[in-house]
C-alpha cells in the first residue's frame, strides 16, 4: 500500500481496484481523446484510446514521432486534462498530479538548484517523511555516490538520468511513467541504464509505463508493447513479449527477439510511414 | 577601417609577427595611457581643459581628503560626504528590494494581481527618478527622506520589472516535477518559483543599485545639503576643480564597489548555475 | 485577453487619477496639487511657447545624444568584444569610468566644453554610452565560434562573417542595450536640465517647483513621462526592424 494520501476523487469506479486484486498502480486509459488548442488550430492528439495496464506491468508505448505518446502520459500524470474521456488509476479518475505518479522525461528535470541530495530528499521532505541515509543509499545503489552536495549542472546527462530516477524511487510511487527517458544517452549509458531500471523492476513490483520510439529498448523491458498509431493516437497493435525474465541486454539476440522486433517494426514503419505523410501534407 | 584590416592587424598579431607586450601589460598601458592623455589634455588647454585638474594635483587632493581634511572650507570630510551618500543608497535599496520582491513575486504568480496593480504601476515606470525630486521636496517632511524618496523610486522599478520578468519565465516543467513529487502550491512558490527567480532578482537589484547612485548623485546636487553629489557641485561653485575630480573618483569607487558586492552575493546565492 | 481582464486593467489605470484626487481632496498629500488645478495648468501650458520649447529642446537632446552613443558604442562594442588585443587597450580605461554616474560628469562638461547644450548632450550620451556598449560587447562574446567558423568554411569573406553571423548574433544583446540606454538616457537628461538649468522639461519642472507654481511641476512629470514611454517604444519598433534586416537572406 502507498503511503499517500489519495488526491483523486472517488466517485467514479470502474476497471480493478486494490480491494478485488490486492496490488496498486493499475492504469486505466477508456475512450481518452485530447485536443490541443480546440478553437483555433484544433490538433487532434488522441483519439478514443483505450488501453489498461495491470497494476505491477511493464508496458511500452510505441509510435512515431509525434503521435500523441507524450500526451497519454501527461494526462495519466494529471498535467493535461483529457478533452474526452478519462484516465482512472486503481479506479479513481485522475485530476491533477499526485506523488504516486512518479515521471521521468527524456530531458532532465531535475531542480538545477538543488543540489543532487536534496533533489533525491525533495519528495520525502513534501510529506515529512525523510529517513536518515536513505538518499545517500539510493544514489550509491545508482552509482552516484560522492555526488551528493553537486548540483545538477555539474553532472554529465547519464549522471543527471541517473540522479531523476534516484529521485523517483526515493519518493516510492506506485507507477512510474517515463517518457523517452533514455533516448538523449549514448548506446552504452543507455544500455546501463536499462539494465538498472530492470533491476529495480523487478525488485520493487512497480507499474511502469514506458515510452519510446526505438523497438529494441521496447522489447527488451516490457511485457507488453503497445504501438501506437499516427496521430490521431490509437491503440495500433499489443504484442506480449514472452521472453523470459531476469532479462539483460544479451537477449537482443535471442531469434524470439529478432521476431518479435520483425513483428513490431513491420506494425510501426506502415504507421512512421503515415505520420510523415501527414507532415508533408502539413 | 573595415572589418578585413582589422582581421589581417589581429591576425599578425597572434602569428607574433609584431611583438607584442602581454595582457597584463596591455592592460596597465590602457590606464597609463589614460592619465597621460589626461594630463595631456589639461597641459596643452585643450577645449576647456585648461579650467579643469590634471592627475597629479586631483592625486594630492585625494591623498589630503583621504587624510580627513575637510572638502570645502569648514564643510563636511570626504568620509562624511561618502557615508551619507552611501547610506541613502542603501537604505533606498533595502526599502525597495523589501517591497518590489514580494510584489513581483505576487503579481508574477497571479494573473489577478497582475491586472488590478502592474498596468497601475506601468503609469509611473516612464517618469525618470530624478523627476520625483520636485515633488519629494514637496510632499516630504525633510529633506533627507525626501532624497531616499527619490532613490527608492530609482532602485524599485529594475527590481520589480525583473523579478516580473524572472517569475513569468520559469519553466513549467519544474512545476509539474514538483508537483509529481507530492508539492502543494505552498512548497512549489518556495522550493520551485523562489529559487528559479533569484537570478533575474538579482539582475534587477543590480540594476537597481547603478540607478540609486544616479539618482542619488542628481539629487544631492539638485537639492543640496551634503553628500556627494552636493560636494561635486558644491566644489564647482566654489572652482574648487580638484574636489571636483576627488568626487568624481569618491562616487566611483563606491559605485564601483557596490555593484561588485551585489554581483559576489549574488554569484554566491546563485551558485548552482552551470559555470563556463 | 477577455473583456472582463481588460476591464480591470483598465480600472487599474484609472485608479491612478482617482486616488490622486481623493488624496487631494481629503488633503491626505499636503501639498499635492489637484487633478483639476493640474489639468487647468496643462492646458494653459499648451498654448505657452516655452512649454513647447522645452518639450522639443528635450526631445531632440534626448534623441540626438542617444544616436550619437549607438554609433559609437556598437562598433566599439562589436571590436572590444571579438578583437583581445583591442579590448586590453581600451577596455580597462573605459571600465574604471564606467562606474561614475554620468551626471556626476556635470561641472566637468561646463567647464570643459564650449556651451552649456554641449555639456548636457554629453552627459544624456553618457547615461546610453555605457549599456549599450556593455551589451554590445557580451553580444558579441556570445556568439558560438561555431557559426563563424561554419560560415568561413561556407565561403564568407570577414566583412559577410560579420554582416550575416556576428552583426546578427549579436543583435539581441544591443537591442537590449539599447531599450536601458534610452531609459538612462532620459534619467540623465533630466537631471542635467535641472542641474544645469536653461531650458528643457527637466529646467521647467524643477524651476516650477523653486517658483512656487506646483502644478507646472506635475505637468512636466506627465509630460517626461510621455516622452520616456515613446521614446522606449521607438526603441522597440527600431529592434523588430534591426532583426528583421540582420535576418534577411543575402542578396
Ligand atoms: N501544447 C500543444 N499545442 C498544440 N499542439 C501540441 C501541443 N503539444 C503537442 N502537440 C501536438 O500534438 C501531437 C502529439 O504530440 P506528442 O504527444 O508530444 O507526441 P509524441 O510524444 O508521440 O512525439 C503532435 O502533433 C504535437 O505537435
Ligand atoms: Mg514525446
Amino acid at each position: 500500500m502507498s503511503k499517500h494520501d489519495s488526491t483523486t476523487d472517488d466517485s467514479t469506479t470502474a476497471g480493478p481496484t486494490p480491494e478485488t486484486t490486492g496490488k496498486t498502480g493499475a492504469i486505466d486509459i477508456n475512450d481518452l481523446t485530447k485536443i490541443y488548442d480546440p478553437e483555433g488550430e484544433h490538433v487532434v492528439a488522441v483519439q478514443d484510446m483505450d488501453l489498461s495496464v495491470g497494476a505491477e506491468e511493464f508496458v511500452a508505448l510505441l509510435g512515431p514521432s509525434g503521435c500523441g505518446k507524450s500526451t497519454v502520459l501527461e494526462c495519466i500524470a494529471g498535467y493535461l486534462d483529457p478533452t474526452d474521456g478519462e484516465v482512472l488509476v486503481d479506479g479513481n479518475r485522475v485530476s491533477k498530479p499526485d506523488p504516486k505518479r512518479g515521471v521521468v522525461f527524456q530531458e532532465n528535470r531535475l531542480f538545477p538548484w538543488k543540489t543532487i541530495k536534496e533533489n533525491v530528499e525533495f519528495g520525502p521532505r513534501m510529506h515529512d517523511s525523510i529517513e536518515e541515509g536513505r538518499a545517500e543509499s539510493i544514489l550509491d545503489e545508482m552509482g552516484l555516490d560522492g555526488f551528493e552536495e553537486a548540483y545538477p549542472s555539474g553532472l554529465s546527462g547519464g549522471m543527471q538520468q541517473r540522479a531523476e530516477l534516484a529521485r523517483l524511487l526515493a519518493n516510492d510511487p506506485d507507477i512510474m511513467l517515463m517518457d523517452e527517458p533514455f533516448s538523449a544517452l549514448d548506446a552504452l549509458t543507455k544500455e546501463i541504464m536499462q539494465k538498472k531500471l530492470l533491476e529495480v523492476w523487478e525488485r520493487d513490483n512497480r507499474t511502469v509505463l514506458f515510452i519510446t520510439h526505438d523497438v529494441e529498448e521496447a522489447i527488451l523491458l516490457a511485457d507488453r508493447v503497445v504501438v501506437m498509431t499516427a496521430r490521431p493516437g490509437q491503440v495500433k497493435d499489443v504484442i506480449d513479449v514472452d521472453i523470459e525474465r531476469p532479462r539483460d541486454p544479451e537477449v537482443v539476440t535471442t531469434d524470439r527477439f529478432t521476431e518479435l522486433r520483425e513483428r513490431a517494426l513491420s506494425v510501426i514503419r506502415e504507421e512512421a510511414e503515415r505520420a510523415l505523410e501527414q507532415e508533408d501534407g502539413a | 577601417m573595415s572589418a578585413s584590416t582589422i582581421d589581417q592587424i589581429q591576425r599578425r598579431f597572434e602569428g607574433d609577427t609584431v611583438p607584442l607586450p602581454g595582457k597584463r601589460v596591455r592592460q596597465v598601458l590602457s590606464i597609463v595611457l589614460f592619465f597621460v592623455l589626461w594630463a595631456a589634455l589639461v597641459r596643452f588647454g585643450i577645449l576647456g581643459f585648461d579650467k579643469f585638474v590634471g592627475p597629479e594635483t586631483t592625486l594630492v587632493a585625494l591623498v589630503e581628503s583621504l587624510a580627513g581634511a575637510p572638502m570645502t572650507e569648514g564643510g563636511e570630510t570626504l568620509y562624511e560626504h561618502a557615508a551619507f551618500s552611501a547610506y541613502r543608497v542603501v537604505v533606498a535599496v533595502l526599502i525597495a528590494m523589501g517591497i518590489a520582491i514580494p510584489l513581483g513575486l505576487t503579481i508574477g504568480t497571479s494573473r489577478r494581481w497582475e491586472d488590478a496593480l502592474f498596468p497601475a504601476l506601468e503609469v509611473f515606470r516612464p517618469v525618470p527618478p530624478v523627476a520625483w525630486v520636485p515633488i519629494a521636496l514637496l510632499l516630504m517632511p525633510t529633506f533627507r527622506s525626501g532624497v531616499i524618496f527619490v532613490v527608492f523610486i530609482g532602485a524599485f522599478f529594475p527590481i520589480l520589472v525583473n523579478t516580473i520578468e524572472g517569475v513569468k519565465t520559469v519553466e513549467e516543467e519544474y512545476v509539474q516535477a514538483a508537483a509529481s513529487l507530492g508539492a502543494e502550491s505552498r512548497d512549489i512558490f518556495r522550493h520551485v518559483i523562489i529559487p528559479a527567480t533569484l537570478p533575474s532578482i538579482i539582475t534587477g537589484v543590480s540594476l537597481g543599485v547603478g540607478l540609486a547612485w544616479i539618482t542619488v548623485v542628481a539629487a544631492e546636487m539638485i537639492a543640496g545639503g551634503v553628500g556627494i553629489g552636493y560636494i561635486i557641485f558644491q566644489a564647482y561653485r566654489l572652482l574648487q576643480t580638484e574636489v571636483v575630480a576627488v568626487g568624481m573618483i569618491a562616487i566611483g569607487v563606491l559605485g564601483y564597489a557596490s555593484a561588485a558586492a551585489v554581483h559576489r552575493t549574488g554569484h554566491y546565492l546563485t551558485r548552482w548555475e552551470e559555470t563556463e | 485577453m477577455d473583456s472582463r481582464r481588460r476591464l480591470v486593467r483598465v480600472g487599474s489605470i484609472l485608479s491612478v487619477p482617482i486616488l490622486w484626487f481623493v488624496a487631494s481632496r481629503f488633503g491626505l498629500l499636503a501639498g499635492l496639487p489637484a487633478p483639476v488645478e493640474v489639468v487647468d495648468t496643462y492646458v494653459a501650458e499648451l498654448y505657452r511657447d516655452d512649454f513647447w520649447i522645452s518639450t522639443i529642446r528635450s526631445t531632440i537632446r534626448v534623441l540626438a545624444s542617444f544616436v550619437i552613443a549607438a554609433v559609437i558604442a556598437i562598433p566599439l562594442g562589436l571590436l572590444i568584444g571579438r578583437y583581445t588585443v583591442f579590448a586590453d587597450l581600451t577596455f580597462p580605461a573605459l571600465e574604471m569610468l564606467r562606474p561614475i554616474p554620468p551626471i556626476a560628469w556635470i561641472p566637468f562638461t561646463i567647464l570643459v566644453l564650449p556651451a552649456a547644450e554641449l555639456s548636457i548632450m554629453f552627459i544624456t550620451f553618457l547615461g546610453a554610452f555605457f549599456p549599450i556598449l556593455l551589451n554590445t560587447i557580451q553580444g558579441a562574446r556570445g556568439v558560438e565560434v561555431e557559426y563563424s567558423r561554419a560560415a568561413q568554411s561556407l565561403g564568407a569573406d570577414s566583412y559577410q562573417t560579420f554582416r550575416h553571423v556576428i552583426y546578427p548574433s549579436a543583435l539581441p544583446a544591443i537591442h537590449a542595450g539599447m531599450i536601458v540606454g534610452m531609459g538612462l538616457a532620459w534619467v540623465n537628461l533630466i537631471a542635467a536640465e535641472m542641474v544645469a538649468g536653461g531650458t528643457g522639461l527637466g529646467f521647467l519642472t524643477w524651476s516650477a517647483y523653486t517658483s512656487g507654481s506646483y502644478p507646472t511641476i506635475i505637468v512636466g512629470i506627465i509630460t517626461i513621462g510621455i516622452l520616456g514611454a515613446a521614446s522606449s517604444m521607438l526603441v522597440r519598433m527600431i529592434g523588430h526592424w534591426q532583426v528583421d534586416w540582420a535576418t534577411e537572406q543575402p542578396a
